[in-house]
């Protein structure tokens, strides 16, 4: 299980002047499923194309599979099943006739299994692409990125644009053809209340830099929210996890990553508080739009240095 | 097996999956014997990652609830005796506790003092307590 199937290390990469990526890492055991969670304009694409060689990294390396992407591009592709964000297929073509066109693409190709997909995705055959609803074509997409039976499969935000029932089936199909056959599966998205059943780990990448990463689970029980009274004597108590802070009036509810240790800190020194559960899209919230300015200052210090 | 998942909730998802079965093994719902679904049957009917639900068979076999043989499912066990086991004991002592402080925090937003409050528990305490002895008395 501690094998690992993807690795990206340390890659950053500007278009012009605008630096997309910083320093981002990221790793990925064998069967494991990693939702990686960005607004828009994070650099979720980016770091996908990336992880492809479908564009060159300005610095760092990337692992996938074993081998370097960027030396193998089109290896990788036969490796991998890729479903681009909004991917666009011949739409002149019927999903009969794409199958048969893909195939000699793929050394491992399953002609059955993709026309298994197909009944089971309930996606006509016969219908010319460019007439399929948008949920059809994803799952079309879905189908065709599996039928070469990839052990790593790689989707760019393939719940966008489906209808909640669709994405429903859609995270149904994740688990039944992906993880119950232990592909090991990166997926961007940032429909957060569905990542969290789906998703072993999380990574939350903001303005290009990964500010965040670890088991769903984990991030839960150690990112919290503690109502605080807002006061000098927890002046010098300011977590080294602190993510946010709200005050209302003579209380303050602040949100901290590592909260155990801060919350024994908090017992430790008889401060009166309260700790709420939080959920991932309020994690989300907090590490993405968090304010950490506003501490209570010290009574007799001046508060510059806060 | 019934089980309803409340996506976005607070609940982490294993916790609101092995809550509802470990109530429903203690309830008597799923009697001992039963083979639950499999791992990889549940976690498609649910849209819920694999290993969540291993996770939550494994922790309920370590609480005693379930057992799994292996290659041939995951079976519901007699249920534990009150003192049989203490991780069982631990989780619903922990689950009491959060209860308890949510009880606290809801008296203290109506109002009340900790002093009325902590003469509420002593009162309840008591007669709970006499009314415990009455029935092992009974019995």
């Amino acid at each position: 299980m501690n094998e690992v199937a993807i690795k990206i290390d340390q890659v950053a990469k500007s278009f012009g002047r605008e630096q997309v990526l910083q320093n981002v890492s990221l790793s990925i055991p064998v069967g494991q499923t990693l939702a990686l969670l960005g607004r828009n304009g994070a650099g979720k694409s980016t770091t996908i194309r990336i992880l492809l060689g479908l564009i060159p990294a300005d610095s760092g390396t990337v692992y996938l599979g074993g081998i370097d992407p960027a030396a193998n591009s089109t290896k990788v592709l036969s490796l991998v099943g890729y479903l681009a964000e909004d991917q666009t297929m011949y739409p002149w073509m019927t999903p009969t006739e794409l199958c048969m066109f893909l195939a000699p693409f793929y050394p491992t190709w399953d002609m059955a299994l993709a026309h298994d997909y197909l009944d089971r995705f309930q996606i006509p055959r016969q219908t010319k692409i460019g007439r399929l609803s948008k949920g059809q074509s994803v799952k079309l997409g879905l189908g065709l990125a599996l039928a070469h039976r990839p052990a790593i499969v790689v989707l760019d935000d393939p719940a966008m644009g489906l209808d909640p029932i669709a994405r429903k089936e859609f995270n149904r199909d994740l688990v039944e053809h992906l993880q119950v056959s232990g592909a090991t599966v990166l997926y961007s998205s940032h429909l957060l209340d569905e990542v969290e059943a789906v998703a072993d780990a999380v990574a939350i990448l903001d303005g290009g830099r990964i500010v965040r990463t670890g088991s769903t689970e984990s991030i839960r029980d150690e990112v919290k929210q503690i109502l605080l009274p807002f006061d000098r004597e927890v002046a010098n108590l300011k977590p080294d996890g602190l993510l946010d802070i709200r005050r209302f009036d003579d209380r303050m509810a602040i949100v901290t990553d590592n909260a155990s240790e801060y919350i024994h800190k908090l017992s430790e020194n008889s401060v009166d508080f309260d700790v709420v559960d939080l959920r991932l899209d309020e994690i989300f919230e907090a590490f993405v739009i968090g304010r950490t300015q506003g501490w209570p200052s010290e009574p007799t210090h001046d508060s510059v240095s806060v | 097996m019934y089980i309803r998942i409340e996506r976005g909730s607070s609940s982490p998802i294993s916790r609101q999956i092995a809550e509802q079965i470990r109530a429903q093994c203690l309830a008597g719902i799923l009697k001992p014997g039963r083979c639950l679904p499999s791992v990889r049957q549940l976690a498609s009917e649910l849209g819920v990652n694999v290993n969540t639900i291993v996770r939550v068979y494994e922790r309920l076999a370590g609480e005693g609830l379930v057992e799994l043989r292996h290659g041939e499912g995951t079976f519901v066990l007699p249920p534990p005796k009150a003192s049989a086991s203490g991780v069982e004991l631990k989780e619903q002592r922990e689950q009491f506790s959060r209860e308890f402080a949510a009880i606290a925090r809801r008296g203290l937003l109506l109002g009340l003092t900790t002093t009325e409050l902590r003469a509420m528990l002593t009162s309840a305490a008591s007669e709970a307590k006499s009314m415990i002895l009455k029935q092992t008395q009974a019995e």
